[in-house]
């Protein structure tokens, strides 16, 4: 017990140097101004907020919708004040907050934008509210909005550094499977196309490289945060992530990614390493403003509980969260069903295309839609591989037409009633195999319930 | 955590399948020769009686293949289509200053060439085609006679405006040249008229520039296009959207659903008439001339010739996607068999079918619809078939996004 106590306490109520927080408030607002940028450069805005008719919400946040395109201009330059109250550490805590809300209630907008990435960073500014990130190298204490603190208990540095951790740790669990290590897809399909890449393009088109490459990843992201947090072996470990980092951001198109985890890993350095940073940010007006004093960040005894109970909770969330597949029958990279929220990271390539039908009440007969009346070509193409967003465009559909009368040129007059009968024909290819059928094309998915119960009207995928 | 990782392990069902597939394997295979079985690797070996996975292919050259594409099928076949353009313009000139039986004679041959080539360059639709919107501007059919006709008599027309996209180019030429319930004499005096006449020149002005712009843009673009085969996978920003093997396919697959599948048999068919499904034959290509299937049998083939990398003047096979997908050794599993064949060869045995239902059709296809529907249907639904295998299959086989929208995956 003692032993366990002792560790408990090294681990969380340690008193430790405050810069690694610092440097992370300011990397990380850094990062954050920087993406939101980008992503407004892009016009990423009107094109995935603005444009689009319908969205594809999360079950349970059908409630949460867009604004208008003046309504998203402040929220996106709500984010860019944000994320320079981070960087900067004024009014920090309500810069993160706000930070928190917009940036969560942005990506609950529509899953078809989901990415794990997004997932991180909404995460990380959560356990932000909660940290100390502006007692000390931030306008807070220098203005004396809130006093400066040299030493924090540990728990607030090592909260960051079990989520990075995680994410690591469960993206490495994620690769522990058939495809990845023992086809190496959908890696080998990938770099067949990389075959003119610098240098190593020669070697691509070789399976064997894809599978040094698949094993190599997935060894990485199980053993680098037990690297990270060794003393000796950090500094190694710290240049794999580079070059990890760096090689998928050349190869792939993945957005910032990259980037962050580079940045975010800082966190497992030294103080040391942070005080070093920290010197050479400074200005000579306040520099050496580490006076020798050792007064520690202390919580006040009424949050203590309640912050432990919500960081508690807030982590086994995530550690059961990615389990949740296995409460599904069928193979979870076909039916996608508690795949979200888990650290699967590049593991399936998938493509589809999917018709739907409206059917009229008397003679079932049915009428062809074109997707691209309702949909971006993004979120048709997001669509037509996962089920959940298959059913809530076909509920969406049904709304649409519910009442519809349409006039024929047969002279007919057609009333398709209340919730007309939606179907889908929806070809899929998993792993480039050949495309083959999705769902059930005879299910009427306007009475197929949304919700987290398996959905039985997706075919089995058959090897 | 070494714990953790074995309970994960045992976790993975997929991983005990292969452990005991891979034993049985082993077993059962274990006296076979085992080889390379593929002709067209480095390594094939034609003793080997079961494949082991090994065979090895030369990187594939997407330089090689894009230049083959554009040096051996896009210029040349719009090299084609202008001078094709030419003689209907030299023709229409002919008969304007001197209408004669003859003369109209040549102009309808020479819009029938001239509308034959069109269909082995309009699924190309890049660059200024794709943002002009010239198969709007040249074939969208059916023609608004009311707007043409309203046209000639008053002798007043605006084709730089959209909402006279129907009343000119081919579909126009087809009603002026054919109009039915006429008789060639009566078609000869109405197009002998002042009106008419200076119309047939102003619809022929505009074909003719038209084929110059896309001409004029492709001979001038056609370093960039070729050289522009990014390294990463649709990658990051300055390529994504411009890489050439995506534009092609993209394009190509976009052209095929609609404007073929949609376009020259859905809509005649009915299959998009809302609920009744009845057919609506004034909605066939050449309506008045009364022969469609030429046209569409004519557009398949250019498709598969143009993916499959042929020489648009001598036929011969250069490197296309047929190749490409056979590099990623992309496989299809097929329906009726259940047996894994290649995709290049699924593909192409689908053009072949769609190619024969079609051929075992008969013209005017705007009556066959009505009075053979079950063989026009038997034919649409190749067609159909078609569109996920390159829609899904092919596209995802070679790396390239369907979405136009340059975005982060993860």
């Amino acid at each position: 017990m003692t032993a366990i106590n002792h560790w408990s306490n090294k681990l969380f109520y340690k008193k430790t140097e405050i810069e690694p927080l610092a440097v992370f408030r300011i990397v990380f607002g850094l990062m954050m101004f920087s993406s939101t940028v980008r992503f407004i450069l892009k016009g990423w805005v009107k094109e995935f907020y603005l444009d689009p008719k319908f969205h594809f919400t999360y079950y349970g946040f059908d409630f949460i919708k867009p604004f208008e395109e003046f309504g998203m201009n402040i929220i996106f330059g709500g984010l860019i004040v944000c994320t320079l109250l981070i960087t900067l550490g004024l009014f920090y805590r309500f810069g993160i907050v706000t930070y928190f809300i917009l940036f969560t209630y942005i990506e609950l907008i529509d899953k078809t934008y989901y990415l794990n990435h997004y997932y991180f960073i909404s995460l990380i500014s959560f356990l932000l509210i909660f940290l100390p990130a502006n007692r000390y190298f931030s306008l807070d204490t220098y203005f004396g909005i809130c006093t400066k603190k040299n030493f924090t208990p540990s728990w607030t540095i090592n909260v960051l550094k079990i989520q990075i951790g995680i994410v690591y740790f469960f993206a490495g669990i994620a690769k522990l499977n058939y495809h990845w290590l023992f086809e190496a897809q959908p890696l080998i399909n990938w770099l067949k196309h990389l075959t003119d890449f610098p240098i190593l393009g020669t070697f691509f088109a070789e399976d064997y490289v894809a599978f040094i490459f698949s094993w190599f990843g997935a060894i990485f992201d199980l053993f680098i945060f037990f690297i990270l947090i060794n003393n000796k072996l950090r500094i190694y470990g710290y240049f794999f992530v580079v070059v990890f980092h760096l090689m998928t951001a050349l190869m792939f198109p993945i957005g910032v990614f990259p980037l962050v985890m580079i940045g975010s890993t800082l966190i497992f350095f030294s103080s040391n390493f942070h005080k070093k940073i920290i010197s050479l940010l400074s200005f000579s007006m306040i520099k050496n403003e580490r006076i020798p004093d050792t007064k520690e960040y202390e919580l006040k005894a009424f949050y203590k509980p309640i912050y432990k109970t919500i960081l508690i909770t807030f982590f086994i969330f995530q550690l059961i969260l990615p389990f949740r597949y296995l409460l599904y029958p069928g193979k979870l990279f076909w039916t996608e069903q508690g795949y979200r929220f888990s650290w699967r990271v590049m593991l399936i390539e998938k493509a589809g295309y999917a018709q739907f039908y409206v059917h009229e009440p008397v003679k079932d007969r049915n009428m062809v839609i074109s997707n691209k009346d309702f949909l971006t070509p993004q979120q048709e193409k997001m669509m037509a591989t996962q089920p959940d967003m298959i059913l809530q465009f076909a509920h969406h559909l049904s709304n649409n037409f519910e009442d519809s009368i349409f006039y024929e040129t047969t002279g007919e007059i057609i009333n398709l009633g209340k919730k007309p009968k939606i179907t889908a024909d929806v070809k899929v290819a998993l792993f480039n195999k050949g495309s083959r059928s999705f769902i059930d094309k005879k299910v009427n998915l306007s009475n197929e319930k949304r919700g987290f119960k398996n959905k039985n009207w997706v075919l089995p995928y058959e090897d | 955590m070494q714990l953790h990782l074995v309970f994960f392990f045992i976790n993975m069902k997929n991983t005990i399948n292969y452990i005991l597939s891979l034993s049985f394997l082993i077993l059962i295979y274990g006296c076979s020769k085992q080889g390379c079985m593929d002709a067209n690797a480095l390594n094939y070996d034609d003793s080997a009686n079961k494949d082991d996975n090994s065979c090895e292919y030369t990187p594939f050259d997407k330089q090689a293949l894009l230049t083959n594409m554009t040096e051996n099928y896009i210029l040349p076949s719009i090299q084609e289509y202008k001078s094709k353009i030419e003689s209907l313009d030299n023709s229409i000139n002919n008969f304007t200053s001197n209408p004669s039986e003859e003369n109209l004679e040549n102009v309808r041959t020479e819009w029938k060439n001239a509308l034959l080539t069109w269909q082995d360059i309009s699924f190309i639709n890049i660059g200024v085609a794709d943002y002009s919107y010239l198969i709007n501007k040249t074939n969208q059919f059916p023609a608004d006679t009311t707007s043409i006709d309203e046209s000639i008599s008053s002798g007043a027309w605006n084709f730089d405006n959209a909402q006279f996209n129907s009343s000119k180019g081919f579909p126009a030429l087809d009603y002026l040249l054919y109009k039915r319930g006429l008789t060639n004499s009566e078609i000869l005096t109405n197009l002998s008229m002042e009106n008419a006449k200076n119309y047939l020149t102003a619809i022929s002005d505009d074909l003719l520039q038209n084929s110059i712009e896309i001409h004029d843009d492709w001979v001038s673009k056609k370093s960039e296009f070729i050289n522009n085969n990014a390294t990463d996978l649709s990658g990051n920003e300055s390529s994504s959207t411009g890489e050439s093997v995506s534009v092609i396919i993209n394009k190509f697959c976009e052209h095929y659903e609609f404007w073929v599948r949609r376009g020259k048999l859905g809509l005649p068919l009915g299959k998009f008439n809302q609920f009744s499904g009845q057919e609506m034959p004034h909605l066939v290509e050449c309506y008045h001339y009364g022969q469609s299937l030429p046209f569409l049998i004519r557009s398949v083939e250019s498709i598969k010739k143009y993916i499959n990398g042929f020489n648009y003047t001598t036929g011969i096979d250069g490197p296309g996607f047929d190749d490409y997908m056979d590099f990623v050794e992309a496989s299809f599993v097929n329906s009726t068999t259940s047996e894994s064949e290649n995709l290049s060869v699924a593909i192409n045995n689908q053009f072949d079918e769609i190619i024969s239902k079609l051929n075992a059709l008969n013209d005017p296809l705007s009556v066959e619809v009505v009075s053979n529907k079950s063989a026009v249907e038997e034919a649409y639904e190749p067609m159909q078939d078609l569109v996920p295998k390159i829609k899904v299959d092919m596209t995802s086989a070679l790396g390239v996004l369907i979405t136009y929208a340059d975005n982060d995956g993860d």
